[in-house]
């Protein structure tokens, strides 16, 4: 037997946008993870973040058509699920603010327990910290370089700015991560 | 359950401490998404593939797209012309003959654009409408042929298999089918033109189908089911 040949994603972008939603959900399979890690990075609220996957993929669907293939499916996806995400942040600005003060179910992405953090891995722990402080378009970044982008083009399509943009953001996002982690230590050893 | 996910995107412009961080944040636990969100994105994705009642009303009607409601306003100019014709010289058979020919060509022509729509749900109406059609028609057998080769949707390239039972009779066609047999990756593709030559093709076929898929070394299974359809189920 053969073995079946993988799908590229632009391919199946291309298959919704004719009017076969069924192979949206091969896309689901492939990227539901990534959108709903960078959602929660971007909101630190898993309902909310699972919310916002079910919404990305669907605005995905309506604006299949939209794709004009001239850069990395992933790149375009991302782009998509930025701007639902700062939609919602932008909509839901107070609500947040009053939910974090009260700490309801907002729990931090980090769940390493304490033994691990005390087995050399302190840095990491401040950084997930330092990270939850930064200003979204910091966060954003440095989470799609970190995680998702291996290369300044589709980062900055994801981002919706120029490859220089894209590098010069990060640096500066990078910079603010040192100046928190740097003062989250300071506390930690005064 | 966590898993370490990182590109390898190459930061480059900082000092040693930001190299430090960026290798740290490559140890940040990665959260997985519940099993809920994919149950739940499949009942969305299922509700929005439901277009409204008037959409799938006209769509039934092939009268959604330009051409369908071309053909539409031709069928209707045809069915005046029929009227006035019926009408004005009940003797005038030729020209109603002439009509009749005019309107199973605009029906063709639907059931040929539809078999190349790029809309699935189109090409199986397509498929079933051709169906009726490929008896006197090579240009509607070509057609489903195509579907049944490489139509990217296996229920249509099944149902094509199936549309084109009435032509099995015909070497050409049969000779296509068996070697689609050979090239189809897909096993209900295969179980499809199996079922086929079971139902309706002769003894010859069927032995020659056999002996195809066991040089094949196709599915066990396929070549079981052909057995038990039979009667020569070893025990």
């Amino acid at each position: 037997m053969k073995s079946m040949q993988a799908v590229t994603d632009e391919q199946l972008i291309r298959w919704v946008a004719d009017g076969d939603a069924s192979c949206l959900a091969t896309l689901f399979e492939r990227h539901h993870q990534g959108i709903y890690r960078f959602c929660l990075q971007m909101t630190r609220h898993r309902a909310q973040s699972e919310d916002l996957v079910q919404d990305v993929f669907m605005k995905v669907l309506q604006k299949a058509g939209s794709y004009r293939g001239d850069g990395s499916f992933k790149a375009w996806l991302y782009n998509v699920a930025r701007n639902v995400t700062l939609d919602h942040l932008r909509r839901n600005r107070h609500a947040l603010a009053a939910f974090d003060a009260d700490a309801v179910d907002a729990e931090p992405v980090d769940t390493r327990s304490a033994e691990q953090a005390a087995s050399g891995r302190q840095l990491a722990g401040h950084v997930a910290q330092a990270l939850a402080r930064l200003p979204e378009a910091a966060r954003e970044v440095i989470w799609l370089g970190r995680f998702e982008f291996d290369s300044y083009e589709d980062l900055a399509a994801a981002l919706g700015c120029k490859p220089g943009a894209a590098r010069v953001r990060m640096h500066r996002a990078m910079q603010l991560l040192a100046s928190e982690v740097g003062a989250i230590e300071g506390v930690t050893t005064a | 359950m966590n898993e370490k996910r990182t590109s390898n995107l190459p930061y480059d412009g900082g000092d040693a401490r930001e190299a430090d961080l960026w290798a740290a944040l490559g140890e940040l636990p990665l959260e997985e998404p519940g099993d809920h969100v994919r149950h739940r994105f499949f009942r969305e994705l299922h509700r929005g593939k439901r277009a409204p009642f008037g959409e799938r009303l006209r769509g039934w009607f092939g009268f959604s797209g330009n051409l369908g409601w071309v053909t539409a306003c031709a069928c209707l100019v045809v069915g005046v012309l029929a009227g006035r014709t019926i009408d004005g010289g009940p003797d005038d058979t030729a020209r109603l003959d002439a009509l009749e020919s005019n309107i199973a060509m605009l029906n063709r022509s639907l059931v040929l654009d539809r078999l190349n729509n790029a809309e699935p749900g189109k090409r199986l109406q397509g498929v079933f409408d051709a169906a009726y059609l490929v008896q006197d028609d090579p240009q509607i057998t070509e057609a489903l042929l195509a579907r049944a080769a490489g139509d990217r949707v296996t229920s249509i390239r099944s149902a094509a298999i199936e549309a084109l039972a009435p032509q099995l009779s015909s070497p050409a066609v049969s000779r296509q089918l068996m070697t689609l047999l050979g090239e189809a990756e897909s096993p209900l593709v295969q179980l499809a033109l199996v079922d086929l030559v079971l139902r309706h093709g002769s003894p010859e076929q069927v032995e020659q189908m056999r002996d195809r898929v066991q040089a094949l070394q196709l599915y066990p299974d396929l070549e079981r089911y052909i057995d038990k359809s039979l009667g020569r189920e070893s025990t």
